[in-house]
């Protein structure tokens, strides 16, 4: 369904976009997850023909983004970010225009009208002004818009962006629905919801593709990194000795207690228990241990350190690097 | 073509539901009536050999009205849209540029002719009620009206321009309003500079002189160079505009 090809784009001086390259079966939900200003939205622009890459190549459905592009555009539902909307027109006057606009018309339009005002909870609401309505049902809006001409893609800027849990949870039974109609490229710094919706998650930061996998393979290659809390009374450079005990890559301290305790984060290699070590070591230098915690990472755990270390995130699977 | 009438019906729709089209319909017709008025006073005081039509677009009020008009028609057109973002959801539809620009225009030149409809009025009710004294030449009346519409149109189509440039509505109403102000001062720099100059300035000067156009049509004079001016120069300010707006589909 997508195809991309080291897709670089570049803005004045600054490079948004850095020689990707993904493909998107048909059929599939897939999740782009990365920090603001990754370039998510970027690549979906590009993606829904609405501004060229500097390089690379890119087609929908076997249409060139660029070459191509109303062809493209027919096929693809797009949802930018923050679901601009026309605040003068209503709801429905809204779907109808641009269903009119996507080649829609007549009873087939009016009926398929009535059938994403469902879909998207906005029945209610299909005589009000969008100007007074709230930001939910603006983003509800917005995603009406982006289904109404049956596209084969689905191509959503942070789709439950604004949106309360009980409105999170109904957005995303609905694309969980969708899925045998539709193909689903949607972006979300949100991990619970990329968990919870996606067959496969692309993680980009910096405008590169970190991980490339299914949430369920990543979580688990990530659960294979476990990390180890500690605290401990005892002085001099405690981060130093600890980290060089076997299969510990890192320790580091944290600077939360008061003295003389002290706190520690190890680092674990995969399927590794270091915690008869550190004990054995903890005796040996008569530090005392009050407590001492292994925790297996989330996803949000490598989230956060992908948008920490704009270096080599060492936590990373590194053969989907 | 279909896509355009869609467009040009939304657009339509956007100019009357909001005040916009209202509050200038209001702004002409009061400055419109001072023009009228001024006009009727000076058929009141001698006889004269302009008629109504053309003492009516000679006054100053006309001027005001016409350098008001332009900006404020257009200075949401593309200004709007960049602010609110919806120019992002209108360009991922299957629309081409030209049918935006196009239909934003179309829509505001009909705009512009609905302004002027109140005017056609006051004529008319003037050679009623004086029991056709007041005369009402047709070539005058249809040379004004089309010197109306084609130098409109010039002035929003550089308008347009202006919006597409731009975010922000006050920026694009300063730099539309600059742009028509500027040509007219053009037009009258003969008036300023006096008949001192060499001829040949002149006779150029005089081919977009605003004042001079109105001189001549409201006179009953059709002639066919301004009306071609006119257009030609609408046709490239709207490919400007195009262009602006073509603009992020540029490759480097």
């Amino acid at each position: 369904m997508i195809d991309v090809q080291e897709l670089t784009k570049q803005y004045a001086g600054r490079t948004a976009v850095n020689n990707i390259s993904f493909q998107v079966e048909p059929g599939e939900i897939v999740g782009f997850l990365g920090p603001n200003g990754a370039g998510k939205s970027t690549t979906m622009r590009i993606l829904s023909g609405y501004m060229p890459a500097t390089s690379g190549r890119a087609t929908v459905g076997g249409f060139d983004v660029f070459h191509q592009s109303i062809q493209v555009r027919q096929s693809v539902g797009y949802m930018p970010e923050n679901a601009p909307l026309y605040m003068d027109m209503r709801v429905k006057e809204y779907l109808k225009f641009r269903a009119e606009l996507k080649g829609l018309s007549g009873l087939t339009m009016r009926r398929r009208i009535g059938e994403v005002m469902e879909l998207t909870g906005v029945t209610d609401m299909r005589k009000r002004l969008i100007g007074n309505l709230s930001k939910g049902y603006r983003q509800r809006v917005a995603l009406a818009d982006a289904l109404v001409h049956k596209p084969k893609l689905l191509i959503l800027d942070e789709p439950t962006n604004g949106l309360d849990p009980v409105q999170i949870r109904h957005v995303r039974d609905l694309l969980r629905n969708l899925k045998a109609k539709h193909t689903v490229l949607l972006s979300t710094h949100i991990l619970h919801e990329v968990e919870q919706t996606c067959d496969r998650v692309i993680m980009i930061h910096q405008g590169r593709i970190r991980a490339n996998d299914t949430p369920a393979n990543l979580t688990r290659q990530l659960r294979s990194t476990t990390l180890l809390h500690l605290e401990i009374e005892g002085t001099g450079n405690l981060a130093e000795k600890l980290s060089s005990l076997n299969a510990v890559r890192k320790a580091t301290e944290e600077d939360l207690l008061v003295h003389p305790w002290r706190r520690f984060t190890l680092r674990v290699e995969p399927d590794h228990d270091v915690r008869d070590q550190v004990m054995e070591l903890a005796m040996k230098e008569k530090w005392r241990i009050r407590e001492m915690h292994l925790q297996l990472p989330t996803l949000e755990d490598v989230f956060v350190e992908l948008s920490m270390n704009a270096g080599t995130p060492t936590d990373i699977p590194t053969h989907v690097l | 073509m279909r896509i355009f009438w869609i467009l040009l019906k939304k657009e339509l729709h956007s100019f009357f539901v909001s005040p916009v089209a209202y509050v200038v319909l209001a702004l002409v017709m009061v400055l419109n009536g001072f023009a009228f008025r001024a006009a009727l006073s000076v058929l009141e005081n001698a006889p004269s050999e302009g008629s109504i039509v053309s003492w009516t677009f000679h006054a100053m009020w006309f001027w005001l009205s016409y350098f008001f008009i332009f900006p404020l028609l257009t200075m949401r057109l593309f200004a709007e849209e960049k602010k609110l973002g919806t120019l992002e959801t209108l360009f991922t539809a299957p629309v081409r540029a030209w049918q935006v620009v196009g239909s934003k225009y179309l829509a505001a030149v009909i705009v512009y002719c609905v302004l002027w409809l109140p005017s056609l009025f006051n004529f008319k009710f003037a050679h009623w009620i004086s029991a056709g004294q007041v005369e009402l030449p047709s070539g005058a009346m249809g040379g004004a009206y089309l010197i109306l519409v084609v130098m409109g149109m010039f002035n929003l189509a550089v308008g347009c321009f202006a919006s597409s440039l731009t975010a922000n509505q006050i920026v694009a109403a300063i730099i539309s309003f600059t742009l028509s102000l500027m040509h007219f001062l053009l037009g009258i720099f003969i008036m300023v500079v006096g008949r001192k100059i060499s001829d040949t300035i002149v006779d150029i000067v005089n081919y977009f002189a605003a004042t001079e156009h109105i001189r001549i049509f409201t006179a009953g004079l059709i002639d066919s160079r301004p009306i071609i001016y006119y257009l030609s120069m609408s046709l490239l300010f709207l490919s400007f505009t195009h262009h602006v707006v073509e603009f992020r589909r540029w490759r480097p």
